[in-house]
């Protein structure tokens, strides 16, 4: 067990003991070591399992709209994950009072499919140390650098601390490289814009609409998505391509002013579709025209929710 | 003869002061424009916007109200932002973003929609036939919805 988990553990067990929280939401163990799981312990739960390392894939954020607003939820929360409970906060999904939130300051999650790509799919063992990770496969260590198996989305994360945390476990990282968010989006404009729709439409059309990406994103919280909606269908529900077209353009267009980049959809795509260029460009879009960024703080409004009439000046045809 | 374009007219009820524009766009608005009124332009969903795309028309207008004239006092100003930043999103991935045009109409603009209208008309005709997007299958050659 690695400092840090034990560090989180009595954290953990002192807030249960001073009564709280009532639900604590972290990572445990699972079968396969690549894939810790989502945990919710309860008081007098065993916290034995509790696991805690740059294989945690999922964004915890997601489990906030799950609970009322009544019960006192503890999280361990990343430096994206902190912004999306802002965010989620600022759409009035839950109390913050209600919250208490561990912060640790992320050193980037990494990529399942950049380890089995260098390796195998039979990895059995994992562990990390500063920036060096080893994997197990076929009973041969292997070791990687930790920044050539990370998550594209967190090789240009901005943010890797907490910006909410009611209190950090360990040191502050510094702030990321603006221009490094701006790369992916450039390459992509670079292109002409036939080349741009072709790029487009064969990511696109590669969907199998299982909705793996909504399920993943904590700001998809509807309780019934527009793609499910049948009176009237708003898109096809099928795999055509005017069908995965249209879910894909308009779910980035719902993120707008939203999304807090944790990259959580590109990780829970089973078939590895590329997003987050769309997103990216959103997220700057709304950066350029309204200096906003989504979870910086609990209380701005989101730019399409917070129009006024200042806007007017830009009625031009 | 080249065959006119399509357009898909996403008009706010509200937005034409002039009797006798509202009773053009109505009942005498050429076939190749499809009208579709709403309450205002705040109600038009950018999903409305990609599916008429989708359902193959060259060209979209919006015809909404002045910012200080809305019915609905910032519908149009909600509109704006959001309208703003999908057609953005359109453009970048490769949907020619003049195939999308604004109109804000204000007390005065008697006339002005027809205008508008046949102007967009002539621009569109003018572009190449190409079509990203419009994707949409018909049902009776095989699709699964029209």
């Amino acid at each position: 067990m690695t400092e840090l988990i034990s560090k989180l553990r009595t954290e953990i067990e002192k807030l249960f003991s001073e009564d709280r929280i009532d639900v604590f939401i972290a990572f445990k163990g699972a079968d396969s070591p690549l894939r810790p799981q989502p945990a919710f312990y309860r008081a007098g739960n065993d916290l034995e399992n509790l696991e805690y390392n740059s294989l945690c894939q999922n964004n915890l954020g997601n489990y906030l709209t799950r609970y009322p607003n009544e019960t006192r939820i503890g999280m361990v929360v990343r430096g994206c994950e902190s912004r999306t409970v802002n965010a989620l906060l600022v759409e009035k999904q839950h109390l913050r009072e209600n919250l208490t939130l561990i912060g640790i300051p992320c050193q980037g999650i990494v990529d399942i499919r950049k380890l089995i790509k260098r390796t195998g799919e039979e990895i059995t063992a994992y562990s990390e140390h500063q920036n060096k990770v080893t994997i197990k496969y076929q009973e041969k260590k292997h070791t990687f650098a930790k920044q050539d198996v990370l998550h594209d989305s967190c090789l240009r994360c901005l943010h890797p601390n907490p910006v909410n945390a009611d209190f950090l476990i360990g040191e502050p990282l510094p702030e990321g490289d603006p221009s490094l968010v701006r790369e992916k989006v450039e390459t992509f404009e670079a292109l002409s814009k036939d080349k741009r729709y072709e790029w487009f439409s064969q990511e696109a059309e590669r969907c199998i609409r299982c909705y793996a990406c909504r399920e993943a994103c904590p700001m998809c919280y509807c309780t019934e998505c527009f793609v499910d909606h049948n009176q009237p269908r708003w898109t096809e529900s099928s795999i055509t391509s005017a069908g995965t077209h249209a879910w894909h353009i308009i779910r980035a267009f719902h993120q707008a002013g939203r999304c807090t980049s944790c990259g959580a959809c590109e990780r829970a795509c089973p078939v590895d579709i590329k997003m987050t260029y769309l997103t990216d460009k959103l997220n700057e879009d709304i950066l350029e025209i309204y200096s906003f960024e989504a979870g910086m703080d609990g209380e701005t409004q989101p730019p399409f929710a917070a129009f006024n009439m200042d806007d007017k000046k830009r009625f031009v045809v | 003869m080249k065959a006119k374009p399509k357009i898909a007219l996403f008009q706010c009820q509200w937005c034409l002061y002039s009797e006798s524009d509202q009773y053009w766009v109505d009942h005498k608005l050429p076939p190749s424009i499809h009208l579709t009124k709403t309450s205002c332009t705040g109600r038009i969903n950018p999903l409305y916007i990609l599916n008429a795309i989708q359902g193959g028309v060259d060209g979209v207008m919006i015809s909404g109200c002045l910012p200080e004239k809305c019915h609905f006092k910032e519908g149009n100003l909600n509109a704006l932002r959001q309208h703003d930043a999908f057609v953005n999103l359109l453009d970048y991935i490769g949907f020619e973003r003049d195939r999308i045009r604004f109109v804000w109409l204000d007390l005065q603009d008697r006339g002005r929609i027809q205008q508008e209208l046949s102007a967009f008309e002539a621009f569109l005709a003018d572009l190449p036939p190409s079509k990203p997007l419009a994707t949409r299958v018909s049902a009776s050659i095989g699709g699964v919805n029209d």
